[in-house]
């Protein structure tokens, strides 16, 4: 199609305008990381001497290590049963012959539309009576939950593309159906697997409300702890800053590295139909 | 062992998750909504019928919780996906810098919500605020503004963190229902004279609808559970003004020890959710199909 010179400006316009409003906020957050608080108040755009202060103060105030230890556990724990339960189910509903197939998409749909507000008291009563609160296990098996809504809606259809003439072949080799699905479905399908490994994992990350609720005390994850920067009437913002961009680095370097394949599976998601 | 008794053993692990956190603690939200029940009184429950549901719609905190909640959730989506039509239409389109804009999109939506809401709430701080600092600069207003202290403005901050967060992934998703529309249609009727509008109004627009029915669905739902964003900015304040129904909730389970009440108040968004879901029927039942 004829692309006409201003359409070429507009762009431009575009992309700078839509890059400095979604930038600007961690250019802000960055740059006042690396601040003494004289100069955050005084609304500078640089520091004029970069100081690493408000780091060692993320480190020091709060317990910023074990934050990120007590959510990397929890998130990968999450995202390890999320791929193994996940890919089982998924399996299952692509390439079995079960009946009420459309009924268990239908619950898996339902949970992830699911407030979590709606379940969150039961779900504390429960984790409470198995003597899992403040513990890696009990917010684990939570994170698991919504991340199994994710795997096995992304990688049902992702299994259905994998051609059955693949599978038939090793049946008539004698192969089991465990056999075919660990040996010939799962080396096919890892690259999906892998992706969708992200998107569980950033969920279980970002995490707010569970963690809250289950592990108020112990075993506290980073967005549990960022609130806790916070006292009555003072926060530390320059530290507060610092800390924040600690528990994000991880995500935006998956997010770098990865972002072919992650915007290929959001994309995918929302065009299922 | 056949594939199909393969099929059901493997299924075995997620339904139990499902069961034991999902299905069965919504039956025990509902079956509690109708007892009182404290957690001052230990386990001790007494049924009640729907005294809970009258003293909800009866309490002003609710009206104003739920008032604020439907604002928020209206007006979020509504400006998402209409902001998202248009960045997507940009985001379509293939010049030098168009993966730039891709990766640029991935990062409000990867990193947790509380850490944008408590960057936006450092920017509209009424002493280290930036935008209070560039609206003085620009001489748009004569002094600092207290942004959260008052409910219009810290309703529109709200709005805006969340708009900020959320916009660049619905574009995502108007952008992949975008590059799903053959190109040869948009070239037809570019063939038979139609201008840039009359394709976006009579192709373009009616071959998205599918994909935005499925993003307003997916948006007006995660809307309606607003929680951190709020934890992050005001807490509910001033005066409980920006209280989302998920923070009373919260509040009446956690705060109050009311688990009877907060029962109620948790059954009410699970109605309104099954109320948006239902809206969404046809929608819901194409994607189950298998």
């Amino acid at each position: 199609m004829r692309q006409p010179r201003s359409d070429f400006i507009l762009f431009y316009l575009f992309c700078t305008f839509f890059i400095l409003l979604i930038g600007f906020p961690f250019f802000w957050q960055i740059t006042n990381s690396l601040k003494i608080e004289k100069e955050i108040f005084e609304l500078r755009w640089m520091p004029s001497r970069i100081i690493l202060n408000n780091y060692k103060e993320a480190f020091i105030r709060q317990p910023l290590l074990k934050f990120l230890f007590n959510s990397s556990i929890i998130s990968s724990g999450a995202t390890v049963l999320a791929l193994l339960f996940g890919s089982m189910a998924a399996y299952s509903l692509a390439r079995t012959d079960i009946r009420g197939k459309r009924l268990i998409l239908l619950i898996i749909l339902s949970v992830s539309l699911l407030p979590p507000i709606v379940i969150i008291n039961p779900i504390y009563s429960i984790i409470r009576s198995l003597k899992l609160l403040n513990s890696h296990f009990g917010l684990m098996m939570v994170d698991t939950l919504f991340g199994l809504t994710i795997s096995v809606w992304f990688l049902t259809p992702y299994f259905q593309s994998v051609p059955m003439d693949l599978e038939e072949s090793a049946f008539i080799d004698g192969a089991s159906p465990f056999l075919s699905f660990r040996k010939i479905i799962i080396p096919i399908v890892t690259p999906g697997i892998f992706t969708v490994g992200i998107l569980v994992f950033i969920k279980a990350w970002n995490d707010f409300l569970f963690a809250l609720v289950l592990n108020p005390i112990r075993a506290r994850t980073v967005t549990v702890g960022l609130k806790l920067y916070e006292s009555d009437n003072y926060i530390p913002w320059g530290t507060l800053m610092a800390a924040s961009v600690v528990i994000v680095v991880p995500l935006i370097v998956v997010v770098l590295l990865l972002q072919k394949r992650i915007i290929g599976g959001l994309m995918e998601g929302g065009l299922k139909e | 062992m056949s594939r199909r008794q393969m099929g059901y053993l493997f299924l075995i692990p997620t339904m139990t998750i499902f069961f034991a956190f999902a299905i069965y603690p919504v039956f025990r939200t509902i079956y509690l909504s109708f007892f009182e029940y404290r957690l001052q009184f230990g386990n001790l429950k007494k049924f009640i019928g729907l005294t809970n549901y009258m003293k909800m719609f009866s309490s002003e905190r609710f009206y104003l919780s739920l008032r604020f909640t439907m604002l928020f959730t209206f007006l979020t989506v509504s400006i998402e996906v209409f902001l998202g039509l248009i960045f997507a239409q940009f985001m379509n389109k293939n010049y030098p810098g168009k993966s730039l804009l891709r990766v640029v999109v991935l990062i409000p939506w990867a990193i947790p919500t509380i850490v944008s809401g408590f960057i936006w709430r450092f920017m509209v701080d009424d002493i280290y605020g930036v935008v209070n600092g560039i609206l003085l600069s620009l001489g748009i207003i004569k002094e600092f503004i207290p942004w959260l202290s008052q409910t219009g403005s810290a309703t529109v901050v709200l709005l805006v963190a969340d708009i900020w967060k959320t916009t660049p992934y619905v574009s995502l998703l108007v952008l992949a229902g975008l590059q799903n529309i053959p190109r040869s249609f948009l070239e037809a009727a570019e063939i038979d004279g139609a201008n840039g509008l009359k394709t976006y109004l009579y192709i373009t627009f009616p071959l998205l609808k599918p994909v935005l029915a499925t993003a307003t669905l997916f948006r007006l739902i995660q809307s309606f559970k607003v929680y951190a964003i709020v934890v992050a900015l005001t807490n509910g304040g001033p005066a409980n003004t920006t209280e989302p129904l998920t923070l009373f909730t919260l509040r009446t389970y956690f705060d109050a020890g009311n688990y009877g009440y907060g029962a109620a108040l948790a059954s009410f968004t699970f109605i309104i959710t099954v109320v948006i879901a239902l809206l969404f029927l046809n929608i819901i039942l194409k994607k189950v199909d298998i």
